[in-house]
């Protein structure tokens, strides 16, 4: 008979060791099965959280082999072939408060989560006679984000948490902010904006690692960016993170190409860049920071891309008045649709 | 004879020049041809898309556009290049091939979709296959220890990227096992080096990069190996800011991936520009 044996980290409140279990190989079943078959048939003591068995709680995340992932949809046989090995290693969620064995403390998650307030604050012009209506292009906006289930797995792997939790939010967090941002209900956009650059939106390394882990998927690294460019519409420009992102535009409208050896500059402005000198030097010593190339020439075709990213700009302008348009049909209580006006 | 519209990305102009001379060369010695896209511009380097969405599009939608004009696949040779240029091949394929074509007709230029994105990786191990560069291998890199680093960019999300599984990726080692030196998988190999947050998070940076080539050591690697142009910056130009942030107190060289096949396809160090490297890649070189 085939064993598989799982390596899972326990956690008695005080003292955290590895336990070794094995199990009868068994095809078609899940990381979850296993959770099970172990606590019924060899453990009582081992501690872990599952509850719908169908992706939809979120209770049930665990890292697999490093990789936080929902035990309940997780195919056992796959990590199995994934791995190349009967051996697989269970752990709670990283980044998050532990409680015992695989169990995770979601509490000061939740504080973390309101923050950003998560809830909608509807506009003024909504009563209860005409309702709270949108389009349904409006509702596809705030549709996809509703799924997020706070499994937690795109916490669990998000490097920026992991380097210091204390000046950014889980990616979650900011996924249901992007939410309510994008909610044509919502009056309040500016308000969770700057309260979403002000616990770090603009701090994100672009991993990647939460659009990867999402087992509804989400996109939260999209989010976050979407969250910065929203930011940016709304006037909160003052932050080197724009002025990183901006530098991108202007040289390519400028040149077609990146101007590194000014991005300093640009980014933090000549004063903070001082500081940077000792590293300049280095590089200049190397040879890989050129002065001579601190004022490149522009590639000749460099007005064709201006034209180029002009007209997209215009064709999309074009594109969400339409759009808007259509909206506003849904939302004006005066425009009627014609099944209510012929009640 | 194999033939790519070469997308070389602005810091192969730059920083990594040395990175640029690598790749010609490796090229050159396996018979491929790169032909580098007249008039690309930068990729957008995963900032432009937070500041203006629609430009990133239309610029990467350009870059692909002009090697279709050539009829030929686009090649890259940095993670972040190949993952904006395949977000927006992912997009324009998916509807937003409309709202651009308009704009890049009057440029005389169209998108259809039919250059594919590859990166020199994925080319030399899917096209050109890993058992011809064996046979062209004429000094092997035995005995040398050799950390692969993945980044972020090459590996995710998998819906865009999606070449081998990005929990479990083996290309590099078999990459590295090929020019005869001895793959080490170390702890942080799929870990964020923390380029794209060095002017917002600095000290979260530093602290990732320091991570990464600690845990490189600690695995008893000689060296690092990265297909990506910014990793390797990240790994070497702030090494001494990354051994800081984590207490260490060992150098250890990076190495692009170019670089690692040019030495065992018989270039010499100074030929690959690894005297341009901030960290001594001499003590690698040692005895052969």
């Amino acid at each position: 008979m085939r064993k598989i044996t799982f390596k899972i980290q326990r956690f008695d409140g005080q003292e955290s060791w590895i336990q070794e279990y094995t199990l009868d190989h068994q095809p078609g079943k899940t990381i979850l099965w296993a959770l099970i078959q172990i606590k019924e048939t060899l453990d009582p003591s081992l501690n872990f959280t599952a509850s719908c068995r169908h992706a939809i709680c979120g209770a049930c995340a665990v890292r697999v082999n490093g990789q936080a992932t929902l035990a309940c949809e997780t195919p056992l046989d796959k990590m199995l072939k994934r791995w190349e090995s009967d051996t697989l290693i269970l752990e709670p969620l990283q980044n998050f408060k532990l409680i015992r064995d695989l169990v995770v403390d979601w509490e000061p998650k939740a504080e973390r989560l309101a923050e950003l307030k998560p809830w909608l604050m509807p506009k003024d012009e909504f009563n209860k006679e005409s309702g709270c209506r949108q389009s349904p292009e409006d509702f596809k906006k705030i549709n996809k984000n509703s799924d997020c289930i706070l499994c937690g797995c795109c916490a669990s792997e998000c490097n920026k948490l992991s380097g210091n939790n204390s000046d950014f939010l889980e990616p979650f967090v900011f996924t249901k902010a992007q939410r309510f941002v994008a909610d044509s209900r919502d009056k309040n956009p500016v308000e969770r904006l700057s309260a979403a650059i002000n616990h770090g939106a603009w701090k994100c390394q672009h991993c990647q690692e939460c659009v990867t882990k999402c087992p509804k998927g989400l996109s939260p690294a999209e989010d976050i960016s979407n969250l910065r460019q929203e930011a940016i519409a709304k006037g909160l420009v003052e932050h080197s993170g724009v002025r990183h992102a901006k530098a991108f535009l202007d040289d390519i409208q400028k040149t077609g190409r990146l101007n590194e050896g000014m991005m300093a500059v640009k980014t933090d402005g000549l004063v903070k860049s001082i500081g940077n000198i000792p590293f300049a030097l280095r590089l200049m010593s190397k040879g890989k920071l050129n002065p001579a190339h601190m004022f490149p020439k522009p590639i000749k075709e460099v007005a064709e891309v201006r034209a180029i990213i002009l007209a997209v700009k215009e064709s999309e302008k074009a594109r969400n008045i339409a759009n808007a348009k259509r909206s506003e049909a849904h939302t004006n209580p005066d425009i009627q649709r014609p099944k209510e006006a012929a009640k | 004879m194999m033939k790519y519209a070469f997308f070389p990305g602005c810091v192969l102009e730059g920083a990594s020049q040395e990175a640029y001379t690598a790749t010609t060369k490796v090229a050159q010695a396996l018979g491929i041809e790169l032909v580098e896209i007249p008039g690309w511009t930068c990729c957008g380097g995963s900032h432009l898309q937070d500041y203006d969405k629609t430009a990133a599009l239309a610029v990467n939608a350009r870059n692909i556009a002009l090697a279709e004009k050539m009829g030929l696949p686009v090649l890259t040779v940095c993670n972040t290049c190949t993952l904006m240029l395949r977000e927006a091949k992912h997009e324009l394929d998916n509807g937003a091939k409309e709202l651009v074509n308009p704009a890049l007709q009057q440029a005389g230029l169209e998108y259809t979709g039919t250059s594919p994105v590859t990166h020199f990786l994925w080319m030399l191990i899917k096209d050109y296959g890993l058992d011809k560069l064996k046979k062209k291998v004429k000094r092997p890199l035995k005995g040398m220890k050799v950390a692969g680093y993945y980044g972020c960019h090459i590996l995710r999300p998998p819906h865009i990227m999606g070449f081998e599984d990005h929990a479990n990726p083996h290309s590099l080692e078999d990459l590295i096992r090929a020019l005869g030196a001895e793959p080490v998988l170390f702890d942080a190999r799929l870990k964020c080096c923390g380029f794209h947050s060095v002017f917002t998070s600095k000290e979260d940076t530093m602290k990732a990069t320091g991570t990464i080539n600690l845990s490189a050591l600690e695995g008893g690697a000689d060296c690092t190996v990265t297909p990506c142009p910014l990793c390797q910056m990240q790994l070497d130009m702030y090494q001494p800011e990354g051994k800081r942030a984590v207490n260490a107190n060992d150098d250890i060289p990076a190495l692009h991936l170019t670089q690692l096949i040019g030495l065992a396809l018989g270039y010499t160090a100074e030929e690959l520009g690894m005297k341009r490297h901030i960290v001594n890649t001499g003590i690698l070189l040692a005895g052969r």
